[in-house]
């Protein structure tokens, strides 16, 4: 069971819980894993089947882009970080 | 409502003194109390918005500078609760592309106006649920 840290305005769709354990052994599978425990996250992570543009997934501080993406591995002991681009003007 | 002590509304405006004609910009550090962002620390950060001739009306905070935020925010059992930036010689009004750039309700965005170069005063806006536009929220400051 990884963990996926919660980004503080997203905790109320959480339980108010900071952090999640999530089975999958991938970061595309520990995602899905985690918005079917709580559905009504799914729209703020998710713009249909693909990650929002500023959603930026990371893996023991590595963004998963440069991995493998969806299909990077997870072990147990993993934590993921769901860290968002920030722009604006 | 955004809690704000004055000695970090003091450094969110020098900093986007500091960064004038561009806008500056940063990240808020604290928790969440009752519906309430209470700030407990600032993490200034670089404007790396790419085109240089852009950066007086556009603002961008690198990823590492969010990882980096993020690890300290951890570190310290605090959470990244909004986001500072300046506007130039402009209002400082939520602007269209920082709605269309907008993350997630539940951050404060604080903008703090720079009129030639002097910090004058912040407005701090909130994504609206259904991300059709921001509302403005209260600033409160105290000494602490």
């Amino acid at each position: 069971m990884a963990t996926i840290r919660i980004p503080t305005p997203l905790r109320p769709y959480t339980g108010n819980n900071g952090k999640i354990t999530v089975n999958g052994g991938t970061v595309g599978s520990a995602l899905a894993d985690l918005t079917t425990q709580f559905p009504d996250l799914r729209p703020h992570l998710f713009e249909g089947d693909t990650l929002r543009s500023f959603v930026n997934v990371y893996l023991n501080e590595e963004d998963v882009r440069h991995l493998q993406g969806p299909e990077t591995a997870v072990s147990p002991t993993d934590t993921l970080m769901i860290i968002p681009s920030i722009a604006g003007g | 409502m955004l809690q704000l002590p004055t000695q970090l509304h003091e450094q969110i405006k020098a900093h986007g003194a500091k960064s004038y004609p561009f806008e500056g910009c940063g990240l808020l550090l604290g928790h969440t109390e009752n519906g309430a962002n209470v700030v407990e620390a600032i993490m200034p950060a670089a404007n790396t918005w790419p085109v240089e001739a852009e950066k007086p009306v556009r603002f961008q905070i690198s990823a590492d500078d969010m990882l980096k935020a993020e690890m300290e925010a951890m570190r310290r059992d605090l959470d990244i609760i909004g986001v500072f930036h300046s506007h130039p010689d402009h209002p400082p009004v939520a602007s269209p592309r920082d709605l269309a750039w907008a993350t997630w309700p539940g951050y404060s965005y604080i903008i703090t106006q720079v009129w030639e170069g002097e910090p004058t005063y912040s407005q701090s806006w909130q994504l609206l649920a259904d991300r059709s536009g921001f509302i403005e929220e209260e600033i409160v400051e105290s000494d602490d």
